[in-house]
């Protein structure tokens, strides 16, 4: 039987502010963080230490002091490994690719159980500061980054793109900000977590036209740790866990922008990894029962639920604004609450998505509980969805 | 303008706030740049162009590459104005970028300069044009 892996046993924390700044007497360190996370999921998932043969770790922000952070861990855990013990990076897709990797270990066989784990912090650093180094993440450092492109400029100039050929409003597209902050309230691993309302969103101070500070993702600590285990050893565990039922993966050979003028808001990368990944789970956008993005902006939701055909082209904003997209609709999209509510610790974000379809598939997500919910899809990108990511998860009760 | 044909030069009094690096080979770009001229490589294999410039054809693989004019008219894809922006761009902002498609075939991003209260919008016309800063320049475009 071809071999598949499953999420067991997940644990974070809350994203907010964790990093202490670099003068205070008292300081928060990542790898205390990350070993007690590892031993809640450990616990969750019910399996023994002995079992782990695999570490992959996100790599963390240059703001976290100590380096080489996967082999650190393996000693701060005492944690020996015949799989591998390694860190990924890949800007926006990093802790996806930790995740992705985790699996690879178990489809492989190296290992039974496989442990994927992410810390990002960032908050010791100004945001002007921080974007001093993310403009040398954004397309060609001598012949973009001089002109002062920053990472979600590129947004904003999808956002202003799609408002003039779909005829679409600012204000709608926003009410996805709205939508993904009713979620947050339920999720007590969001960031911001009181309702707001449209006309709020709305008068918040421009960050890049058309979008606002409500618009745009927050910056944010966190942590999480997800246990993946060959779909064997979690049946015999004998309790709910969410699947890995297919995958897709695209990179379109361009880095954040063409050369070759193409139509920059049809996400062709979440298109096109979606579509793998459909076909690999033989189903259809319409048998999913919820999806967590990757979309650190409004539009960014927008636009990828058109591009994995959960909207027509055009109509990914009004579906939001209608509620479609809401829990308790058609298609409920990021009900953790989005990168705008839930938060974007961006090298841990992906984990956090996970631990949303887990939860939500493990039947244990609360008061934002999908009912029955059985298939999910989670996508990750890089760049302006230059590639994308996508993993299919099912419900095994 | 036509291909080879000046593009307008802007003085502006300071150095830029995050300047290029030049290598030997996009060292003809930028000095061509300077003095108004847009020019790329063309792959003498394949006849298509690249932007940025490749010593490579990113398409055929072959190094057969050669420098061509092009010309600086377009119509803007897309474009922001920026109003948190890096460190070393604070004393700019609010400043506007904007993504071009030349009538070449080419899609750039650069920086979009426009007067004081003009309104900007998708698919309008536009022309690139030369930021003459004291340490060198940098492509951007105007609206026509």
């Amino acid at each position: 039987m071809m071999r598949r892996a499953a999420i067991i046993g997940t644990a974070a924390i809350p994203v907010g502010r964790h990093q202490c700044k670099a003068g205070d007497p008292i300081q928060v360190v990542e790898h205390e963080i990350a070993a007690r996370l590892v031993i809640q999921a450990m616990q969750d998932a019910g399996v023994d230490k002995s079992e782990v043969n695999a570490i992959v770790c996100a790599h963390p922000r240059p703001y976290t002091k100590q380096k080489y952070f996967s082999t650190f861990m393996a000693h701060y855990l005492r944690l020996p490994c015949k799989g591998i013990v390694m860190e990924t990076m890949g800007n926006g897709l990093t802790a996806a690719l930790a995740f992705d990797k985790a699996v690879d270990e178990i489809l492989l066989g190296r290992a039974e159980v496989a442990l994927a784990l992410a810390v990002n912090m960032e908050m010791s650093v100004e945001s002007a500061v921080h974007m001093r180094d993310s403009v040398r993440a954004t397309g060609d450092v001598d012949f973009h980054a001089p002109a002062g492109f920053t990472p979600i400029s590129w947004y904003a100039m999808d956002a202003m793109r799609y408002m003039h050929e779909h005829g679409v409003t600012r204000a709608q597209i926003a009410s996805v900000a709205v939508k993904n902050r009713r979620h947050a309230a339920l999720n007590p691993l969001a960031q911001y977590r009181s309702p707001i309302t449209l006309e709020q969103v709305l008068e918040q101070r421009p960050i890049v036209e058309p979008l606002g500070l409500y618009e745009v993702p927050p910056r944010g600590d966190g942590a999480a740790c997800l246990v993946i285990a060959s779909e064997q050893r979690a049946r015999a565990l004998g309790r709910p866990f969410a699947l890995v039922r297919a995958r897709g993966f695209f990179h379109e050979g361009a880095h954040q922008i063409s050369e070759i003028p193409n139509d920059m808001i049809g996400f062709v990368a979440a298109q096109t990894a979606g579509r793998i990944a459909y076909e690999a789970a033989g189903i259809g956008p319409d048998d999913l029962d919820l999806v967590e993005p990757y979309a650190p902006c409004t539009i960014v939701e927008v636009l990828v639920s058109e591009a994995l055909q959960l909207a027509p082209r055009g109509g990914g904003a009004l579906a939001a604004q209608r509620g479609e997209t809401s829990l308790g609709g058609r298609m409920p999209i990021a009900t953790s609450g989005g990168f705008t509510s839930r938060g974007h610790p961006s090298y841990a974000t992906p984990l956090y998505s996970f631990i949303e379809l887990a939860d939500q598939l493990r039947g244990r997500a609360g008061a934002r509980q999908v009912a029955d919910a059985r298939l999910a899809l989670a996508s990750n990108e890089l760049g302006n969805y230059n590639a994308a990511l996508v993993h299919i998860l099912e419900a095994v009760r | 303008m036509t291909a080879g044909g000046r593009l307008e030069r802007i003085a502006v009094e300071r150095e830029r706030s995050y300047p290029p690096r030049v290598t030997a080979f996009t060292q003809p770009f930028w000095q061509a740049l300077s003095e108004g001229r847009l020019q790329t490589t063309r792959c003498r294999a394949c006849g298509r162009l690249s932007f940025p410039p490749k010593p490579i054809c990113p398409h055929c693989w072959t190094e057969d590459v050669e420098w061509t004019p092009v010309a600086g008219r377009g119509r803007l894809y897309s474009w922001t104005r920026i109003h948190a922006g890096p460190e070393m761009f604070a004393h700019e902002l609010p400043y506007e970028v904007g993504i071009v498609d030349l009538d070449a075939g080419l899609r750039v991003a650069v920086r979009l300069v426009l007067k004081p209260g003009q309104a900007c919008a998708p698919d309008r016309a536009v022309r690139l044009v030369v930021l003459q800063f004291l340490d060198g320049p940098l492509l951007a475009a105007v609206l026509q």
